[in-house]
Parts: C-alpha cells; sequence; structure tokens
C-alpha cells in the first residue's frame, strides 16, 4: 500500500481542528471543483483534494490515519497491527489495497468482505457529447466508454435525427452494475452542437448571414443560398435592409417539428472600386435623396443631414 | 461489437420522473426532496394523480445541485438557492445564445 499524506494535500498542520480542515478543504475545493472552476487539472487534484477531506473530517478514520505516523508520499508501507482491528485480518495483507478504498471501508466492515446483502445501486455516468449540427439534423450513432478497467466496455448510442442544443437524456440501466441484486445505474448525456461555420443555432431556429451587394439589397435578387438539407433558391425581396430576417420556413432542427432558417441580411461594398463603379457611385450618390442617418426615403436611426 | 438496443429517455419537459426516480437519480431521500419542495424551489407538476411528480427536466440540475452539496459540505437550504441561480444562469445562456444567433457575425 501507496502512503499518501493527506495533512499535506489539504496543506493543514497534523494538529489541525476540524474547522481548519473543513476551511482548507472549501477554499481548494473552490479551486479546482470541475463545475465551478477552469483550472488546468482541476478534477484530478479535486479528487485528491476530496479523498484526503473524506478521511479528516471523520475522526475514526483520521485516528487511523494519524496511526501511520508521518511517511513521504508514495512510499509502500505494510499497516500498523491494530489495523486489524479496524479492518479485520485479510489474508495476503494490505499490500493490494488503496488507502483511499481501505480508510472509506472503516465502519463498514471489511474491504472486500461478503457486506451484508443490502442491494446498492450501479454507477451512474454523466458526459458530454459534442456532435456537428448535420449529425445532429441526420441523427448518428456516438460510441461512449463506459467504465474503468476489466469492466470497460464501449456503448454504442443511436442518437435520433433533429436533437438540438444542450438536449439531455439518460440511458436506464446502462450504468455500473448494481450489487446485491441493486439496479444497474444509468447513464446521462449532455448533448452539445459544435460551432458550425455557417449556421448558428437558438434551440431549434438556425441562423446564417446572407452576404449582399447594395444592388441586390437594393433591387432584390435571387439567389442560391445553403440549408441542411441542400441549396435552394431564396428571394431576396427590393428594399431588404442590412439586419433583416428572410424566413425559410421549417429548414432548422427538429423532430416532430422542425425549426426555421433564417437568412440574416449583411449588405457589403467592395473594398476597393474602379473607375467605372466610382462614377456609378457618385451618380447615385447625386440622384438619390436616401438619408440612411434619417429624414430621408426610409432612414432608420440618428440625425438628418442636408 | 453487438449493437444494444437503448431505451432513451429526454430529461426534458416531455417526460416526467415519480419521487423514487428522482431521488434515485439526484441520491437525495424523499425527505430532503419534500424540503426543497417546500421550500419553493422544487415544483412538482400539477398532477390529478395521487403520487408526486416532477418534469425530467429537474434531474440534471438536481443531480448537479446535489453533487456540489456533497463536494462542498452545503446544508440543504444552500441547494435550494443553488438552484435558483443555476436555473437563472442558464436562462441567461439560453437568451446570450439566441442573441448570438440571431445577429450577424460581421
Amino acid at each position: 500500500m501507496k502512503y499518501k499524506d493527506y495533512y499535506d494535500v489539504l496543506g493543514v498542520p497534523r494538529d489541525a481542528n476540524l474547522d481548519q480542515i473543513k476551511k482548507a478543504y472549501r477554499k481548494l475545493a473552490r479551486e479546482n471543483h470541475p463545475d465551478v472552476s477552469k483550472a488546468k487539472g482541476g478534477e484530478a487534484r479535486f479528487k485528491e483534494v476530496a479523498e484526503a477531506y473524506a478521511t479528516l473530517k471523520d475522526p475514526e478514520k483520521r485516528k487511523a490515519f494519524d496511526e501511520l505516523g508521518r511517511r513521504p508520499a508514495g512510499e509502500e508501507f505494510a499497516p500498523p497491527p491494530q489495523w486489524e482491528q479496524h479492518f479485520g485480518k485479510r489474508e495476503g495483507g494490505f499490500g493490494d489495497i488503496d488507502l483511499e478504498e481501505l480508510l472509506s471501508s472503516l465502519g463498514r466492515g471489511r474491504p472486500g468482505a461478503q457486506r451484508a446483502a443490502r442491494p446498492a445501486p450501479g454507477r451512474d455516468y454523466e458526459t458530454t457529447v459534442s456532435l456537428s449540427l448535420e449529425d445532429a439534423h441526420r441523427g448518428t450513432t456516438v460510441n461512449l466508454e463506459v467504465g474503468e478497467g476489466p469492466g470497460a466496455r464501449t456503448l454504442e448510442v443511436t442518437i435520433p435525427p433533429g436533437v438540438s442544443d444542450g438536449q439531455k437524456l439518460r440511458l436506464k440501466g446502462k450504468g455500473g452494475p448494481g450489487r446485491n441484486g441493486g439496479e444497474a445505474g444509468d447513464i446521462y448525456l449532455h448533448l452539445t452542437l459544435a460551432p458550425h461555420p455557417v449556421f448558428r443555432a437558438d434551440r431549434q431556429d438556425l441562423y446564417f448571414d446572407l452576404a449582399l451587394a447594395p444592388w441586390e439589397a437594393a433591387l432584390g435578387a435571387e439567389l442560391e443560398v445553403p440549408t441542411l438539407d441542400g441549396p435552394v433558391v431564396l428571394t431576396v425581396p427590393a428594399g431588404t435592409r442590412s439586419g433583416r430576417k428572410l424566413r425559410l420556413r421549417g429548414r432548422g432542427l427538429g423532430r416532430e417539428q422542425r425549426g426555421d432558417l433564417y437568412a440574416v441580411a449583411v449588405i457589403d461594398v467592395p473594398g476597393t472600386v474602379s473607375d467605372a463603379e466610382r462614377d456609378l457611385y457618385r451618380q447615385l450618390a447625386t440622384v438619390s435623396n436616401f438619408n440612411p442617418r434619417g429624414g430621408g426615403t426610409g432612414g432608420q436611426h440618428g440625425n438628418a443631414k442636408p | 461489437m453487438a449493437t444494444q438496443s437503448l431505451e432513451i429517455g429526454w430529461l426534458d419537459d416531455r417526460e416526467a420522473v415519480t419521487v423514487a426516480e428522482l431521488c434515485r437519480a439526484c441520491a437525495l431521500s424523499a425527505g430532503e426532496l419534500q424540503e426543497l419542495v417546500d421550500y419553493g424551489v422544487l415544483v412538482p407538476l400539477r398532477e390529478a394523480a395521487s403520487e408526486m411528480r416532477f418534469s425530467a427536466a429537474w434531474v440534471m440540475p438536481l443531480r448537479r445541485a446535489a453533487r456540489l452539496r456533497s463536494d462542498f459540505d452545503l446544508d440543504l437550504y444552500a441547494v435550494s438557492l443553488l438552484l435558483r441561480c443555476m436555473e437563472r444562469i442558464e436562462g441567461l445562456e439560453s437568451e446570450l445564445q439566441s442573441m448570438r444567433a440571431r445577429f450577424s457575425s460581421s
């Protein structure tokens, strides 16, 4: 069995009281807990800290741990003889047992021994699966690695077509096996959609930017646009302003009822213009009485300028 | 590998869970669940059935709050506050995502 120094892990003196231990644990847990921290390697560090706290907060476990004395972390050691009273006599000694496993079994009878046959549910697993928008739309199969060690297995999960970002689902009875007749655990999946180069998802609706030349926006146009089911022709009405959303009904995500797809008009101009284009723009500026800052024909905001 | 047929349960408003199921999923006792109902944070479905049931949408947030409770040694009242905050964060995140999707990125 390898020694771990739980006091070192929590950074508290060996005579620390319960309050000090709790305070140190909470600080480290806050810094490393995967639900509240983005610290790199936080999850592994949190497990270490939680293991130390589980032992030091419990007077009986702490006493058993203290009986080991102080050793360098990772040192192989033989447990003191009085541990047989705590944990029972084990054939082959304590060599193959992890310190955490042993201490957590304290008060529950001998580790590895047959306990009273109380049914215990199997372990639940929770994981996030990232899908491409195309896979979410058409449905896909994902392979989940479940469990650790010899019990590890791969589970093939069929994700039905039309799922959207943030959906959660449960695979009942596919987690760890139950003990003593207990139910098997479940698997919980969070589905997320990976960012797409063209479409942005809002629940079941999709949006994309449709770049328009000024004359396409002003005069209207018939343009080929992308959808998840392949390109379609969209009619851009004359006088389409920047930011206007053109709806393609039923081209979004969804199962029973599909969301919509929106083309968001973005009017663009060329970075450089030829002499002929410049002349035409100047001509347009002279002829047009349009003032986009208000006052003219259809301006939206800002102060009018003569 | 042989493909296993899997029973997929959607954890949203379309499905309901019993008290026993929610307790099992979140490692809480029925008494603790009732306390969260009493605090007004966990809301059962309004149903005629005698047995109390909840929307399956509660499963994931409650699992998370219960996990934080055990990891941070929090009391149940703190869990009720956590649930409210998590609900608010989820709402705001979803609103933010909506805005990002609806308005041009350029």
